[in-house]
């Protein structure tokens, strides 16, 4: 395969992966979570996707529309449940990872007990053809789902910017305290960013559907990933995540056709371990510390 | 009726001890205040409480007759009690111009929004030539005038000011001093802590003295200054807390 | 800690020591007792005595790696979620010395430790260069990177494994030896955990996790402490995982790199009570029997996982002291408890 062809197939898988990891991101801007569940709620809705084509022989991508919105509340709703306690905490930090750690365990004990450990996939047609476009070829489905996470990146993106949530997001994002003396309401703000990181897991999740087989555990490996991304991007960067998401998934895609697919994991945790060494807090992230 | 009124108001951060043991005092409106006293007297953290950062263990805190103990920052400033925190509360990454208009996230009418801006150019002049500098760029003097031009643009009743000295030099420290005494003519009321009780008090009308979380005295400014109780406050605390 | 006097002329305690010395002594004492005598009083007792002893094993070896995470993750507040590494360390290293060189697990132990601690030492110079957040993903990134090198590794079996050959024992009581191992290597990490809590250096970690700042402007040199912390609390991981393995006969990496593994850790010390000596104990005796009785109730599924993330989400929501902790803030907890 020549050069290029990697470098696209990269770009594509590094688009899905830069929106799963903008969600997570996100979180950890605006409340500084790491929310070690990310992975498992996108498995959710890759489940529900599942639930929806087998019964209603719904299109992945049309239950979006259904699961975007879904993982919104249920992500505001978790939210509200749990964090506000934690707020006062002195090990707020911590204490948000292991709990984001415990709820991983819940869903995906539900997952198992719900849907047993089978691999599960969404066959749509499109799963098995390829689009050529010139000398290149794309699988139809990483071509679908990568124009779908990028136009979802756009949408993020201009929200962040242009509206009045948005910029009350960045605000916090940049600075809680001095959002809060300009009148943002912090709590609101961070339930919403919340909601978003989840419905932007609800839409992976659907996307990742008829991309890989999945069960229950499969979150784990997810999470790794992302987090690695998003470290090695710089922790509460969005910019950084897309960055980082679209280079790895380059690197990796050339890695994987020098030494074989295996490999391809390594490359984000090995780059990781390097970055670390020469600048731990990763490409865009601030030196203070976390 | 006072416009801000504590009472009795005990207060602590998280699950620590209490830094405020219970104080009493009420601010007037259109008069400006200085609130002094010896490090850890909780002067920060009664400020804190009043913008609605901390909530009150005991005692009430009350705007204008209504209690608003766990009323929060947002809203706080929504009624009209801004506050200035000691530390960078800059959006650093954002341009002073943006900073400021950060400042005017509570109003929801572009044009007041471009009306309070150029009002805060006026009062500020060094700020309207540095409005696309980006805020971390700034110097300390700078800086602290981005803050108090935020505050500008919310038209606040109460400007809360923690330390606004700090950090700066003599110079620049008076400067800020006299946009400060400014304030006041915009019938705005002020409400300063300052370490340095010296200048703080030559900046307002009316003084607090704090002490391990309440009040110990307050009087007319110039009074304070020349009360032999502060002396004692400031010196005589220090040197028992050296031996102990 | 001298015990201040409370009345003019009378001191209650020996200056010096602290007030119920002598009942954490009996109870230190009872407590070993048990362990050692466990396996005598059950054999007439119990039915299903390799089953009891089996649990026996596994309760002494989580006390053994949750209180060697405890160095880390309590004393010094760094949470690592990789440490499953160090158990596959000791696993493997002890288990290819046997494979290899006939070497028996039981006399490798030390040297099993030894080899996790080496290389917590050297990944410990890697991830401690993050802090907080970043800390916690590095452990992570860890744990995939050594998962995948071991998955893919000829040497040891890759991902279908190292068949080890069996104890030559008599059946019956085939789980005694193992008993006895993690025992010890349960005392040990106790007793570690013991002298690090008591020590400057347990001072120093403790000052790190309040405020690493100002323990660094303390003249406290942060980057060896947290170096040392993270590699001394691999030593009695690898030590379990040298025991544990050789219990199953067969090595493979998911039995040791399975996020469980820190699941369970990391749940026993912050139940029992974070950063505390005895809570990691009583945490891992108490999940540990909670699972099994779960297990017999359920059966061995994914019930299981559930209620795990649940006792944690409940423990962190409302007791994040854990019970250690929480008894000490209300001022009832009994001496033998208090070990700090």
């Amino acid at each position: 395969m020549q050069w290029l062809q990697i470098l696209v197939l990269g770009l594509l898988l590094g688009g899905i992966y830069a929106m799963m990891a903008s969600g997570l991101t996100l979180l950890f801007g605006v409340m500084r979570v790491v929310n070690l569940a990310h992975a498992a709620f996108i498995l959710v809705a890759s489940y529900i996707t599942y639930a929806l084509f087998e019964s209603l022989a719904l299109d992945p991508m049309i239950s979006l529309v259904i699961t975007m919105p879904l993982m919104f509340s249920l992500g505001v709703v978790l939210y509200l449940l749990l964090f506000p306690r934690l707020e006062d905490s002195p090990r707020y930090v911590e204490m948000t990872v292991l709990l984001t750690f415990g709820l991983a365990l819940i869903v995906e004990g539900m997952l198992t007990f719900t849907f047993t450990g089978i691999f599960r996939s969404v066959r749509p047609d499109y799963a098995s053809s390829a689009v050529r476009i010139g000398e290149i070829f794309m699988p139809t489905s990483q071509l679908y789902a990568a124009s779908i996470s990028f136009a979802l990146l756009i949408g993020l993106g201009l929200v962040l910017r242009f509206t009045k949530t948005g910029t009350a997001i960045r605000a916090t994002m940049q600075n809680r305290s001095a959002a809060q003396i300009v009148g943002v309401n912090v709590r609101r703000v961070s339930a919403l960013a919340f909601g978003i990181g989840m419905a932007l897991a609800g839409a992976a999740g659907s996307l990742l559907s008829f991309m890989f087989p999945f069960f229950p555990a499969r979150h784990w490996q997810w999470i790794a990933l992302l987090l690695a991304l998003i470290v090695l991007g710089g922790m509460g960067s969005i910019k950084g995540a897309v960055i980082g998401a679209l280079l790895l998934a380059v690197a990796s895609s050339f890695v994987s056709n020098t030494f074989g697919p295996t490999w391809s994991p390594i490359t984000f945790y090995l780059t990781l371990f390097l970055i670390l060494l020469i600048r731990p807090q990763g490409l865009f992230g601030a030196k203070v510390r976390l | 009726m006072p416009l801000l009124e504590i009472e009795d108001v005990v207060a602590g951060y998280s699950t620590g001890p209490d830094i405020l043991t219970g104080v009493t005092l009420s601010i007037e409106e259109g008069t400006s205040y200085c609130i002094v006293g010896p490090n850890g007297a909780g002067k920060s953290t009664l400020l804190r409480t009043i913008a609605g950062f901390l909530t009150p263990r005991s005692g009430e805190v009350r705007l204008n007759g209504a209690t608003v103990n766990s009323s929060r920052p947002d809203q706080m400033l929504a009624a009209g009690v801004c506050f200035v925190p000691q530390d960078a509360s800059l959006f650093p990454t954002m341009t002073v111009k943006e900073n400021l208009v950060m400042g005017g996230y509570l109003l929801n009418d572009r044009s007041l929004l471009r009306q309070k801006l150029d009002m805060v150019y006026a009062t500020f002049p060094a700020l309207a030539e540095r409005k696309a500098q980006n805020a971390g760029t700034l110097s300390g003097g700078e800086q602290q005038m981005v803050t108090l031009g935020r505050a500008l643009m919310v038209e606040p009743k109460v400007v809360m000011i923690d330390e606004p000295s700090l950090g700066l030099a003599p110079m620049i420290a008076d400067q800020i001093f006299e946009k400060i005494r400014g304030f006041r003519e915009l019938g705005i009321t002020v409400v300063l802590v300052e370490q340095n009780a010296v200048k703080g008090l030559n900046a307002v009308e009316w003084g607090f003295v704090l002490d391990l979380g309440s009040l110990e005295f307050e009087g007319p400014a110039d009074g304070i200054l020349g009360d032999p109780r502060i002396r004692e406050l400031y010196l005589g605390k220090q040197l028992t807390q050296r031996e102990g | 800690m001298a015990v201040v006097e409370q009345r003019e002329g009378t001191v209650e305690e020996v200056p010096g020591r602290k007030p119920g010395t002598r009942s954490r002594r009996v109870a230190l004492i009872i407590f070993l007792a048990l362990i050692f005598l466990f396996p005598l009083i059950a054999y007439p007792i119990f039915d299903s005595y390799a089953y009891v002893m089996q649990i026996g094993m596994l309760m002494l070896m989580w006390i053994s790696m949750s209180s060697s995470w405890n160095i880390i993750g309590g004393f010094a507040g760094y949470i690592s979620l990789g440490h499953g590494v160090f158990y596959a360390i000791g696993g493997y290293s002890a288990g290819l010395a046997l494979a290899h060189w006939g070497i028996s697990p039981f006399l490798f132990l030390p040297l099993a430790g030894l080899a996790a601690m080496f290389v917590g030492f050297l990944a410990g110079l890697i991830t401690l260069r993050t802090r907080g957040p970043a800390f916690i993903v590095a452990t992570i990134a860890m744990l995939f990177l050594f998962l995948l090198w071991f998955d893919n590794w000829e040497f040891i079996g890759g991902s279908s494994g190292l068949d080890l050959p069996f104890l030559q024992f008599p059946v019956q009581f085939l789980k005694v030896p193992f008993y006895y191992a993690m025992a010890l290597s349960a005392i040990g990490a106790v007793y570690l955990s013991y002298r690090v809590a008591h020590s400057k250096f347990g001072l120093g970690l403790r000052a790190i996790s309040q405020d690493e700042t100002k323990a660094e402007v303390a003249g406290i040199n942060t980057r060896w402490y947290k170096v040392w912390a993270f590699a001394l609390s691999a030593y009695f991981i690898g030590t379990a995982g040298a025991v544990y393995g050789y219990s199953l006969t067969h090595l493979r990496p998911l039995t040791f790199f399975a996020i469980a593994v820190a699941a369970r850790m990391v749940l026993m010390a912050i139940i029992g009570g974070r950063g505390t000596v005895a809570g990691p104990v009583l945490g891992a005796i108490l999940i540990v029997g909670v699972n099994e009785l779960s297990v017999r109730q359920f059966g061995q599924t994914e019930l299981n996982i559930v209620i795990t993330g649940l006792i944690l989400v409940a423990a962190l929501l409302f007791f994040p002291l854990g019970i250690v902790g929480s008894l000490r803030k209300a001022g009832r907890l009994p001496a033998f408890l208090d070990w700090d």
